[in-house]
């Protein structure tokens, strides 16, 4: 076997291994417990074309609960326990302005992984973000299919971003120097894969209703923990 | 006196309430950063007027035609003005409408760094006054009325005085609340009761003098204001600052909101013109004594 062959077999088996070390899940759901909060009406008068989005009304999306009795838009990470560094995924993670709403409202990036924004509607937007450990930006999209791209240097729960324009879009990105986070969508469940192994604190983030940790110790070899998250109507 | 600078002036003024009627709107419905440019908006003159640029843009629209008002007013008065000292006046309000330009500009450019945007709603109200006293000092009155003689003469022109710098303090203590989320609240609430408790000396004086019969009116005015004040205050309280917020600004927030912050410019004029007034026609009960 020549040498660069060995090399390939060595770091196969390598990856393979670290992989299977770093195979750790945490998933779970995020209940919501009471009465669905009303949605507030947005009225969208003041752009036609988001009006024209939404022909039977919008609603905010500040609390949205599930059918399934979960709570959408919660922002679920390891808030500590992690060590090591973690490059950030060369890939951009897509932030749309869809409808005059952001798509998604919640998300998580890595400090220094691309943010790509865009604009959908047909109408212009300010995106302003409201980072106070990165530079805050407030940039202008006039254009409908316009892309703009920008990182996060820092981590911080969470960044805000709104739009002006609109003033009832907002959207919250959670900025992490590790990839171990997830956010619900319209099941509630999270999951967190690939985590080493080792004890962690999970914390649990919500525009409306605030935050909740829990304690979770996984094993290295494949080990799924179930975690559930529990919020209770205000 | 020239009737025609002094009717500008008045023209001038009540653009320039127009412009901040138009400013405490864009920071009610939170739309200053709406446009992110800063002096074209989206790189055009008149982008689309949708959401909160119709309120950013159209602020910056009246603040273009009050700049180029003010340029005009400063050459009536060079034209026809004798006096230096006013001459001097409408060069200072020149140069106020330039600095406040730059701080909106740097307010945007900036996303509405606290310090900028207090400086810039100071300047706005200042600049008011400073064009609502242009219509006094270009007015007949101001020329030709005849001394008051009055023994209460001196110690209401001490209260005015301490009342306008209450005023004053006010103007700023407000601004920080509106564009901090509430700081220096308490001291926005003592200023406020201070300044009532003056006005309110200053009214019974006025009214108890049967000698300072022609500050009668403007008194009344400023009693009323202050009491209309008193009241937005309280709904803009509630509504900003207990009731939970909702996705965006409530209409009645807007409406209180701004309303308070208008009321409140005109107050701090009305207040500097009473006591610019006083010290103009007042004297003392002696002076009427050695004439006669």
């Amino acid at each position: 076997m020549k040498n660069r062959q060995k090399l390939g077999v060595f770091f196969t088996a390598f990856t393979a291994f670290q992989v299977n070390v770093y195979a750790a899940t945490v998933t779970g759901k995020i209940a919501f417990e009471g009465r669905a909060p009303a949605a507030e009406t947005i009225k969208m008068d003041a752009d036609a074309s988001c009006k024209l989005a939404h022909p039977d009304g919008a609603k905010s999306e500040e609390a949205v609960v599930n059918s399934n009795g979960t709570l959408k838009n919660v922002f679920v990470y390891v808030k500590e326990g992690v060590s090591g560094k973690f490059d950030a995924p060369k890939e951009s993670v897509k932030f749309d302005q869809h409808g005059c709403q952001y798509t998604p409202r919640v998300l998580g990036i890595q400090v220094g992984q691309p943010l790509e924004i865009l604009n959908s509607d047909p109408t212009l937007h300010n995106v302003h973000s409201l980072a106070t450990k990165t530079q805050q930006f407030n940039l202008g999209m006039p254009i409908q299919g316009m892309k703009l791209k920008k990182t996060f240097t820092a981590p911080e729960i969470m960044v805000k971003v709104k739009c002006e324009v609109h003033p009832w879009m907002a959207g919250y990105i959670g900025v992490l120097d590790h990839p171990f986070f997830s956010a619900t969508g319209g099941d509630g469940s999270f999951s967190i894969n690939n985590l080493p192994p080792g004890e962690y604190v999970v914390e649990a983030w919500h525009e409306k209703y605030g935050t909740q940790t829990q304690k979770v110790s996984v094993a290295a070899d494949g080990d799924v923990k179930e975690l559930s998250f529990q919020y209770k109507a205000a | 006196m020239n009737r025609l600078v002094h009717s500008y002036s008045k023209f001038l003024s009540a653009v320039t309430l127009v412009l901040i009627i138009a400013g405490g709107l864009v920071t009610s419905t939170e739309s200053g950063l709406s446009v992110p440019d800063w002096p074209l908006s989206y790189g055009q003159f008149f982008p689309p007027m949708v959401g909160g640029i119709r309120f950013e843009h159209t602020h910056r629209l009246i603040a273009g035609i009050v700049g180029i008002l003010t340029f005009v007013l400063l050459g009536l008065l060079l034209k026809n003005e004798g006096r230096g000292w006013v001459k001097c006046l409408g060069a200072a309000a020149a140069l106020a409408v330039v600095l406040q330009a730059i701080l909106g500009g740097l307010t945007v450019i900036y996303l509405l760094p606290t310090p900028v945007s207090v400086a810039h709603a100071c300047l706005g109200q200042t600049f008011f006054s400073l064009v609502v006293s242009l219509v006094l000092f270009t007015s007949k009155e101001w020329a030709t009325a005849p001394k008051i003689a009055s023994e209460n003469s001196e110690s209401l022109k001490r209260l005015l005085a301490t009342t306008f710098f209450f005023v004053c303090l006010q103007l700023i203590a407000g601004s920080v609340v509106r564009h901090a989320h509430g700081r220096t609240l308490n001291l926005h609430a003592l200023l406020a009761f201070l300044i009532a408790i003056h006005v309110l000396f200053i009214l019974v004086r006025i009214l108890r003098d049967a000698d300072l019969q022609p500050l009668v009116n403007h008194v009344l005015l400023l009693t009323g204001l202050v009491t209309l004040q008193v009241f937005s205050g309280g709904g803009a309280y509630l509504l900003t600052l207990v009731i939970e917020k909702a996705a965006y600004p409530r209409t009645s927030e807007v409406l209180i909101t701004t309303a308070h912050q208008s009321i409140g410019a005109v107050i701090l004029a009305t207040t500097l013109l009473l006591m610019l007034r006083s010290f103009r026609l007042l004297k003392p009960t002696e002076l009427r004594t050695s004439h006669e």
